[in-house]
């Protein structure tokens, strides 16, 4: 007797959907096989199951039982089949129908119950596109795939409550709670912007960093609170958008970082590697591509503390990202892509020692140790970040009594000047493809940015006096743009472009 | 051009013949005369040269009248920057190599080595392409000492390769110059040292001049109208960052001492190094 049950395959970011079916013979050698490309975790299956059921009161069938995955040359992986095959035997030995349009996703415990699954919100998603109106998931998960709306979603608790609902006996009561998470983000660690003493200049960099998606990097001696400074970000950032959010919610989902009872994911997510970080680490790799930093940064942050200390093969990897906001991770059968459009803050000291320039202290490098320092940031990368500011350490004596100072402008204030300006980007760019400022293509300066007066004359000057490329005149424009924006002013006006000079690069020997 | 003057010749410069012993050679490469040997100064100071010793060179050299010939060892750091300077402000300049005089070391100078070539010169007591060795760094010190009617020490710690070459100048008969520094830096006390055995103190190209019985007319800094701004009044008696000067203004807002920091730097009052404001 044969049953199908429906369900989903993941490669990359991309969801097929997949066919479980499941035959129940009484001619052949009794015992359960699995065909149609399935690897080590899709195969243990066999026992979960088997386990399961005997601990849930049901007599597993003596028979030969044959459930194949199909389309049988799509590669299978995760432990989430463990539901479908489950159900497929229960609807077989109970004579009991499959329910229409639903897809079954969830690993099964010994016991019987349902553990926590990743990627029950790209099940909903894939169930959304294809008119598939009912999703079956573990109970830890129906808050996820209900987040996206418009599903009936099945929160399986165990398989008795799974027999007992598709007998008809005792329904499992839909899901219909809140989908939207009041705690933090997951894994995102915040400093307040206000605790962060001193450091004004690097506060308004960050602003305008926050309000246009500029990448920052900050150059300083060890202690100078660049890490500080580069986590505060986090409280001034306005939240995802509605869109934004779902993008961000289907990455955390694939890679399992969804905890259990969370719904879609508002806050924008944080990441800050540490330096030791390998290629695939950075980009995603593995035989069935899984993303990595660059995509778990998406819509979000990327924080490279010691920028200088990464691999060289790690600093290059963020070229295609930093261009058009996405990798592509290739195999040789086929290639998949992720989205990873992040704002990228570096932070790096000016030499190995850590102390060239500091006031304080004597930096103990030679000379060609710093070249060679810097030479790693230098180049194509550093050419992406519009934003470059030096960080100096606060004085001991302001951080023990003045903890007033950095409260001139409130945190409130601040994060509403944020949420405005990126306001007013998404009303300047609702007819483009681009969310703002900082990606304003060279091409596309002359529609955006005007001038008010004497301001484009300002800005030749400084090319000329500080012999600027023409590169750095774009990034200037495109940082003013942002300021005129958080003055709310239409045009870009002197003041503008002389503070835009400011954060130019400075940063080679 | 390129050529060499043996120390019988009469273009050989009359300066380099007074001491104990003078290469029996000079190899050079550029705009050779006997009238570019006449002012010159030396300028000597650490390979890693402070933000500190480049203004300093800075000043001094836009006060310095544009008869001196400004002589160094072309390695990085103050040497390097002393060529560029004196090219910037239109002195002349002579690079002293440890090395055959074709070879460009260290190699990454080279665009300023063929700047040299051509606006300056390039003297060696080695020809071709000769490698450096440990003991041809001294030996070039003592021509470069030699060479000059004075010398100017901008950085030098202790035990330094520039304070034996000031060392060395001294015991030759010529001037010791030093610029003041903080107290602080390790490459201030070799300075310290010297200043009080035979070393005089100057703040500004204008003893230099006088010691060469020059006048100065170019070169200095004109007047601006920015000239009575409150930031620049403050950044004359200490550098500052931008946090620093908000902390003395708290009325202005940060993006507005930015932009009027970056209205004096253009104009030529202020300069930046590693985060801080000097007034210039």
């Amino acid at each position: 007797m044969l049953v199908k049950v429906k369900s989903i395959a993941n490669r990359g970011m991309q969801t097929f959907g997949v066919d479980v079916e499941v035959n129940i013979s009484n001619r052949g050698i009794p015992g359960l096989e699995i065909v149609g490309l399935a690897d080590k975790s899709v195969a243990e299956s066999r026992d979960r199951v088997k386990t399961a059921f005997q601990n849930s009161g049901l007599q597993f069938p003596n028979k030969k039982i044959t459930i194949n995955l199909a389309p049988a040359d799509l590669n299978k992986e995760g432990s989430f089949y463990d539901l479908p095959i489950a159900a497929g035997l229960i609807c077989v030995l109970l004579e009991v129908p499959v329910p229409e349009n639903s897809l079954f996703f969830g690993e099964l415990s010994f016991d019987g119950s349902l553990r926590h699954t990743k990627g029950s919100f790209l099940l909903s998603l894939y169930a959304k596109e294809n008119n598939c109106n009912t999703v079956f998931v573990p109970s830890s998960c129906a808050k996820e795939a209900a987040s996206i709306g418009g599903l009936s979603v099945y929160g399986v608790k165990n398989l008795s409550s799974l027999i007992d609902h598709l007998l008809g006996k005792k329904p499992i009561q839909e899901y219909n709670g809140s989908v939207l998470n009041d705690g933090e983000n997951i894994d995102r660690e915040v400093s307040e912007y206000n605790y962060v003493v001193g450091q004004e200049q690097a506060k308004r960099a960050l602003q305008i960093c926050a309000a246009g998606g500029h990448n920052l990097i900050m150059i300083g001696p060890p202690g100078s609170g660049k890490t500080m400074i580069a986590k505060s970000i986090n409280s001034i950032i306005p939240d995802l958008s509605d869109e934004e959010s779902i993008e961000v919610t289907k990455i955390y989902s694939l890679v399992g970082k969804i905890p259990p009872n969370f719904g879609l994911l508002k806050k924008r997510p944080f990441r800050s590697p540490h330096h030791t970080i390998s290629y695939a680490g950075m980009v995603g790799g593995g035989n069935n591509p899984v993303p990595g930093e660059i995509t778990l940064a998406h819509r979000g942050v990327l924080f490279m503390d010691e920028f200088s200390e990464f691999s060289r093969q790690v600093i290059e990897s963020l070229r295609q990202p930093l261009e058009n906001g996405k990798i592509t991770v290739s195999r040789s059968r086929f290639s998949v892509e992720f989205p990873s459009r992040f704002i990228l803050i570096a932070s790096s000291n000016p030499c190995p020692c850590g102390f060239y320039g500091d006031p304080n202290h004597q930096c103990t490098c030679t000379e060609n140790k710093i070249k060679n320092y810097r030479a790693k940031l230098s180049g194509p990368i550093l050419d992406r970040i519009d934003i470059h500011i030096n960080v100096l350490p606060v004085e001991k004596k302001l951080l023990i009594k003045d903890s007033s100072l950095g409260l001139d402008e409130t945190l409130d204030f601040i994060k509403n000047k944020v949420a405005n300006t990126r306001l007013i980007q998404q009303k300047r760019f609702k007819d483009e493809k681009i969310f703002t400022n900082s990606e304003i293509a060279n091409s596309q300066i002359d529609k955006f940015c005007s001038f008010g007066e004497g301001a484009k004359r300002l800005l030749e000057q400084a090319i000329d006096a500080y012999c600027l490329s023409a590169r750095a005149y774009f990034k200037i424009i495109r940082v003013a743009r942002t300021i005129a924006d958080l003055d709310e002013k239409s045009d870009i006006e002197i003041n503008h472009i002389a503070e835009a000079v400011q954060y130019r690069s400075k940063f080679f020997l | 051009m390129a050529g060499a003057v043996n120390y019988t010749d009469t273009a050989y410069p009359k300066m380099l013949l007074q001491i104990p012993s003078p290469p029996k050679k000079l190899y050079f490469k550029g705009n050779y005369s006997e009238k570019i040997f006449e002012n010159s100064l030396a300028v000597v100071g650490s390979r890693k040269m402070s933000p500190y010793g480049e203004r300093a060179l800075e000043k001094i050299f836009s006060t310095l009248s544009p008869e001196i010939t400004i002589v160094s060892g072309f390695m990085h750091g103050v040497d390097a920057e002393a060529h560029r300077k004196a090219l910037k402000f239109g002195l002349n300049t002579i690079a002293v190599m440890p090395c055959g005089v074709d070879l460009v070391h260290p190699g990454d100078q080279k665009n300023l080595y063929e700047e040299i070539v051509s606006k300056g010169l390039v003297i060696s007591e080695y020809d071709g392409y000769f490698e450096p060795k440990v003991w041809t760094y001294p030996r070039r010190n003592r021509v470069v000492a030699g060479l000059s009617r004075a010398v100017l020490v901008i950085e030098a710690a202790l035990n330094s390769g520039s304070l034996i070459t000031a060392r060395m100048a001294h015991s030759f008969g010529r001037e010791v110059f030093v610029v003041p520094g903080s107290i602080f830096s390790d490459l201030n006390s070799g300075k310290v040292q010297i200043s009080n055995e035979f070393a005089k103190t100057i703040d500004s190209g204008s003893y230099i001049n006088k010691y060469f019985n020059l006048n100065c007319t170019g070169n200095m800094l004109k007047e601006n109208k920015m000239d009575g701004n409150e930031i620049l009044n403050y950044l004359k008696s200490t550098p500052m960052t931008i946090d620093d000067l908000k902390k003395q203004f708290p009325e202005k807002d940060i993006s507005q001492i930015s932009a009027e920091i970056t209205l004096l730097t253009m104009n030529n009052l202020v300069v930046e190094r590693e985060g801080i404001f000097y007034a210039g």
